[in-house]
């Protein structure tokens, strides 16, 4: 293949790159008009510019593949299909309330605004690569993009020593799975010839490979949970996830509990799916017979639920609260992976788009409330409800859809991750993940508590801006509509797998 | 033994080393060097792959460069963090960094 | 032609609800009116519905059926039949009565009757609803309102009350939804090829594949499902929410929960686990009836330990919801079933009856201490006059509406269990002694001085008492109008649960 054919092929492919050239359109916009020294500390422009570009992505994304197995572009490391068009307006859908929400809240100072934006998006762009690419080597480097880019987003205050902490764990923890996994990325490549993932998967679960190499498949699997399980928050890769959290600014800790987790998920059942499983029929997938791993990721996922609620029940700060909470949201999604059928994946994507929404719209009334006077601890949200009603109110149909009752969004992603659950007759699952439900109603319904019922504590006045009750209302009302009506929602993912 | 399985053995053992070490070790710089260590040995194995079993030539040597990039960016911020964290601290043993529990 | 009358019943009060939200805060002294005005038209739906419901036909009636989300196959789809029209009717009634009932709230007058509105319809909606999944909102929606009602409204220990039953029905709730999804799995729809959540059609044998047909599947689905009625109804290792949530809540709560609320537990193993899984419904027959009749004997012997009146009459309700358990237990003939939904009726109004009066003499003296009373019949004898009519109502006095129902649900019961049955009737020894006690401590004997100048019941406070009192006394002498309506419904239930091999 000479030059030219090279050169236009790549070209080719940016017809299917808009979501990513969108955002590197924006990383310089943001880079350039931050070095303007009189603009340094100017808020409004840089959530106006990261808005301006943020849409634009979304427009990119917005065009649908038709039906078939999509388009490869850029020497074939990426591909272009429903799977990662969805997960693309996922990433900037949050990458958009993150920077809002970033907009109305004083832990970041005017002067961190710009690189707060900045390394969002940067966060944004790795995810938005790691879902469409299909190449070991291509989803190794958006891993990293996504994981170094959001070490730094954690320490942002680095002034303060909890920012600093925060961020030492994180970058600590990620680099050593990261390590871990990409051992196991290179296990594979020996194993296989090849980085593209879909001739990997061909190989690894072709006839001769069967009842080969138990050991070492065992190994790649575990190696390959390392780092998945520890983006996605889950056990026993999840200690983490609540230093982080705390010490986070709230906008960032909003971020990293639904964007990363996400992308976490996307690459979990981009690999997972392709390389230990094939398709089976029309509806489901069969595991390869060396290692049953969703076996395993049914275990990890009845324990990470269990831990992240049983430990949530204990804690005073709400933001520790809402992590461990995190936690456990991580254990019911890796339930739907477990299900290794169509039904599952739906109900991952499902739960997803729904906790984006309510996990979102509690960290921004948790921002809101930091905002005044108040602070983190559950003594600020005493009583309330007397002097913020629509936030607390707003807060309680976040929290309410958390636990998973009607007639919220939450209920309908928790029948769709039951429903699959049932439908692969893990009954045992089904219960652990029904105790698990009731024994998070007890936290959630103490800060519900805290803010209806109990006396005011501290009194001090929350300041919510316009801005944030116009965020909180855009995510209560999805919240909202989809727990009543959610058939469009459904359709559309139903359509991508 | 083949020079296959040997460059193997020599990839397992600084993996394990590598693990070991970031397990048992209380100084953040021994740490840092230890996940080091867990990246040159994918690293070996890239390389190993390449010669000995993959078709195309190229693509282990391409993994291995871009590794070495991650892994000096990695570094680089983590080095960063610990340089920062440890003007509040003044020490660099990971123990010490304990504000945030619960 | 499709009637929207079962929407209409069921949504009104949410649009009472949304316009008391959005009400600025300088109409605030129309809120309560606005709440009153938005029962209104329930109850004359209610009646509608009376007139107009077909006593022979044993099916769904004032059907509205439209499709809702397709990915699921879940249908918006309303309809009432014998077993649901009491309930509707209760509802719409006891609904009414408490919005008047709650005349003299003060606190957050917005939030309180807003909630409640939306209680309203939850319950409605549950009545009505012959989907499974429509069923199952309803049933959870439920949950918020009276959550809150108890909690911010509630008395000394209203936080512990309010999450005791919010924990205990959530646990009912999620085994109920495990159990809804393995029948949706489980089942067909025969037109289409679907799954289905139709009551109707879940209710048809022939339409179970899969790992419906699994008689371990089975067996679990029914246990799930029984524990989560039971929490509700409640049976009596599971009751321990109930007696908290009582006392703690403000007196129309407390009549909703245990006027309607308690209904849906057995409703549910009716509308439900009767029809779908009839041959498990058989099988656990006996272990149901053993449980309901310890409900019966242990909540009359407890409720005679109290020493707080609103305790002593929540311990009672469990004793009397025993005596539906116990009739609905029974498939050899259809008596026990009707005195079950006969006794769901009739109980749902004495002890809304029984449950205002606590709150009358509470609203004026502050406390419930039994012993604390003592001659109150000489100070206010109108209210001692309704007290003793609902203490005897509630030990079943015949002549009184409720001593027909148990008399049916023992009748029913004899044929079957004849020596529960036997152990059962001893309870009306015990109820009869401390209803009639409590009347002696209360109005009886030497004036208690402290209570000398407690006013007289109030016209709004028997208005709400005196509709109730009413049918009490009626339905006492001729209880058809609701045998008439049940009849046809639960001959064919029986049948059905007999039928299946």
């Amino acid at each position: 293949m000479d030059l030219v054919q090279i050169a236009r092929s790549n070209l080719e492919g940016f017809r299917y790159a808009g979501t990513e050239v969108a955002l590197c359109v924006l990383i310089v916009a943001l880079l350039l008009s931050g070095v303007i020294l009189p603009f340094r500390k100017n808020r409004r422009l840089f959530l106006i510019i990261s808005m301006l570009g943020l849409a634009l992505a979304m427009t990119a994304s917005l065009k649908q593949p038709g039906a078939g197995k999509g388009v490869r572009y850029f020497a074939d490391l990426f591909l272009w299909d429903s799977f990662s068009v969805f997960f693309k307006l996922f990433f900037v859908a949050a990458a958009a309330f993150t920077i809002l929400m970033a907009q109305m809240n004083r832990e970041v100072e005017d002067y961190e605004f710009n690189e707060c934006c900045l390394l969002v998006v940067s966060v944004t762009l790795g995810m938005v690569l790691l879902a469409s690419s299909v190449d070991l080597l291509m989803i190794y480097l958006a891993f990293e993009t996504m994981s170094l880019l959001s070490y730094l987003l954690v320490g942002i205050r680095f002034r303060e020593a909890r920012g600093g902490e925060a961020a030492l764990k994180y970058v600590l923890y990620g680099a050593f799975t990261s390590g871990v996994m990409l051992f196991g990325f290179s296990l594979v490549y020996g194993l296989a010839g090849t980085t593209d993932i879909m001739e990997i998967g061909r190989i690894l679960n072709s006839a001769h490979m069967a009842g080969q190499n138990r050991a070492l498949f065992v190994l790649m699997v575990l190696f390959f949970l390392a780092g998945l399980l520890f983006k996605t928050a889950s056990f026993p890769f999840h200690i983490w996830c609540p230093d982080v959290y705390e010490g986070a600014p709230t906008p960032v800790t909003a971020f990293l509990s639904v964007g990363p987790k996400a992308a976490g998920f996307a690459v979990f059942i981009r690999l997972f799916y392709t390389l230990f499983a094939r398709e089976v029929g029309d509806q489901g997938f069969a595991a390869i017979e060396q290692v049953d791993w969703p076996a395993i990721v049914a275990v990890i996922s009845a324990i990470t639920m269990s831990l992240g609620n049983l430990s949530a029940i204990h804690q005073d700060n709400v933001k520790r609260l809402l992590a461990y909470s995190s936690i456990a949201h991580a254990g019911y999604l890796l339930m739907g992976i477990a299900c290794l059928d169509k039904l599952g994946l739906e109900a991952v994507a499902f739960y997803l788009v729904v906790y984006l929404f309510m996990n979102l719209g509690a960290f921004a009334v948790v921002t809101a409330v930091n905002n005044g006077e108040g602070g983190e601890d559950i003594r600020f949200y005493r009583g309330l409800s007397a002097r913020a009603p629509m936030a607390c109110v707003a807060m309680a149909v976040f929290l309410f859809s958390l636990i998973g009752i009607p007639p919220f969004a939450g209920f309908v992603g928790k029948v769709f991750l039951f429903s699959a659950v049932i439908l692969k007759k893990y009954y045992w699952l089904a219960i652990v993940a029904a105790i698990n439900t009731v024994i998070s109603l007890y936290y959630y319904v103490r800060l519900i508590k805290a803010m209806f019922i109990d006396q005011a504590e501290v009194s001090f006045e929350p300041r919510v801006s316009g801005v944030s009750y116009a965020v909180i209302g855009a995510l209560a009302l999805p919240t909202l509509v989809l727990g009543v009506y959610w058939q469009p929602l459904a359709a559309f993912i139903e359509s991508i797998f | 033994m083949n020079s296959l399985t040997t460059y193997l053995l020599i990839a397992a053992m600084l993996f394990t080393i590598g693990l070991f070490g970031v397990l048992r070790r209380r100084s953040l710089i021994a740490m840092l060097i230890s996940i080091e260590l867990m990246l040159n040995a994918a690293s070996i194995n890239f390389l190993a792959f390449t010669k000995f079993v993959s078709p195309d030539p190229a693509t282990g040597q391409i993994y291995v460069l871009l590794i070495m990039g991650v892994a000096a960016a990695e570094v680089a911020i983590a080095l960063a963090i610990i340089i920062s964290l440890y003007r509040w601290l003044r020490t660099i043993d990971i123990e010490r960094a304990d504000r945030l529990r619960g | 032609m499709q009637s929207h009358i079962l929407s209409w019943i069921i949504f009104f009060p949410l649009i009472g609800a949304a316009i008391i939200c959005f009400l600025p805060k300088r109409l605030e002294s129309w809120m309560k009116p606005i709440a009153l005005a938005s029962t209104v038209p329930q109850l004359y739906w209610a009646y509608k519905l009376y007139v107009n419901f077909e006593r022979a036909n044993p099916s769904f009636q004032f059907v509205e059926h439209t499709s809702w989300i397709l990915r699921f196959n879940i249908d918006y789809y309303l309809g009432v039949d014998g077993v649901s029209m009491p309930m509707v009717l209760l509802t719409a009634l006891l609904s009414f009565i408490c919005i008047l009932a709650s005349w003299n709230i003060d606190k957050y007058i917005r939030g309180y009757f807003s909630l409640f509105l939306l209680l309203d319809t939850a319950m409605m909606g549950v009545f009505c609803a012959l989907d499974f999944f429509l069923f199952y909102i309803f049933w959870e929606l439920m949950l918020l309102p009276m959550y809150f009602l108890i909690g911010v409204w509630g008395g000394p220990k209203k936080e512990y009350a309010a999450i005791k039953f919010f924990l205990f029905t959530l646990v009912g709730s999620v085994f109920m939804l495990i159990a809804m999804l393995a029948f949706y799995f489980g089942s067909v729809e025969p037109a289409t090829g679907l799954h289905s959540f139709d009551f109707t059609i879940l209710a048809n044998q022939a339409a179970h594949i899969g790992i419906l047909k699994d008689p371990v599947v089975r067996w679990g689905c029914y246990l799930l499902l029984l524990i989560g009625f039971a929490i509700k109804i409640p049976l009596v290792p599971f009751h321990t929410w109930l007696p908290d949530a009582h006392v703690e809540a403000p007196t129309a709560i407390s009549v909703i929960l245990a006027g309607v609320l308690l209904k849906m537990g057995t409703y549910g193993l009716i509308r439900i686990s009767y029809p779908v899984l009839p041959d498990m419904a058989r099988a656990f027959a006996p272990v149901v009836a053993a449980f309901g009749l310890v409900s019966i004997i242990y909540g009359a012997f407890c409720a005679m330990a109290q020493k707080d009146l609103k305790k002593l009459i929540a311990y009672s309700s469990i004793s009397h919801m025993g005596f539906v358990v116990l009739g609905m237990s029974v498939f050899s003939n259809t008596i026990g079933i009707n005195g079950a939904i006969l006794q769901m009726f009739n109980h749902g109004i004495i002890t809304a009856m029984l449950f205002l009066l606590v709150g009358v003499i509470y609203d004026r003296a502050h406390t419930r201490d039994i012993d604390g009373f003592g001659g109150l019949a000489h100070n206010m004898p109108v209210f001692a006059g309704y007290t003793g009519l609902a203490f005897m109502a509630g030990l079943g006095l015949p002549g009184l509406s409720s001593f027909i129902s148990e008399a049916l649900c023992l009748i029913g019961a004899f044929q079957t269990y004849k020596v529960m049955t036997v152990l059962a009737t001893t309870s009306i020894i015990i109820t009869a002694g401390y209803f009639l006690w409590t009347m002696q401590r209360i109005f009886l004997g030497p004036m208690n001085e402290r209570w000398e100048d407690l006013p007289e019941i109030s016209l709004r406070e028997a208005a709400c008492l005196t509709p109730l009192a009413i049918i009490v006394v009626v339905l006492g002498f001729y209880p058809m109008p609701i045998l008439d309506m049940i009849g046809a419904t639960l001959r064919n239930t029986v049948h059905l649960v007999v039928a299946m091999r």
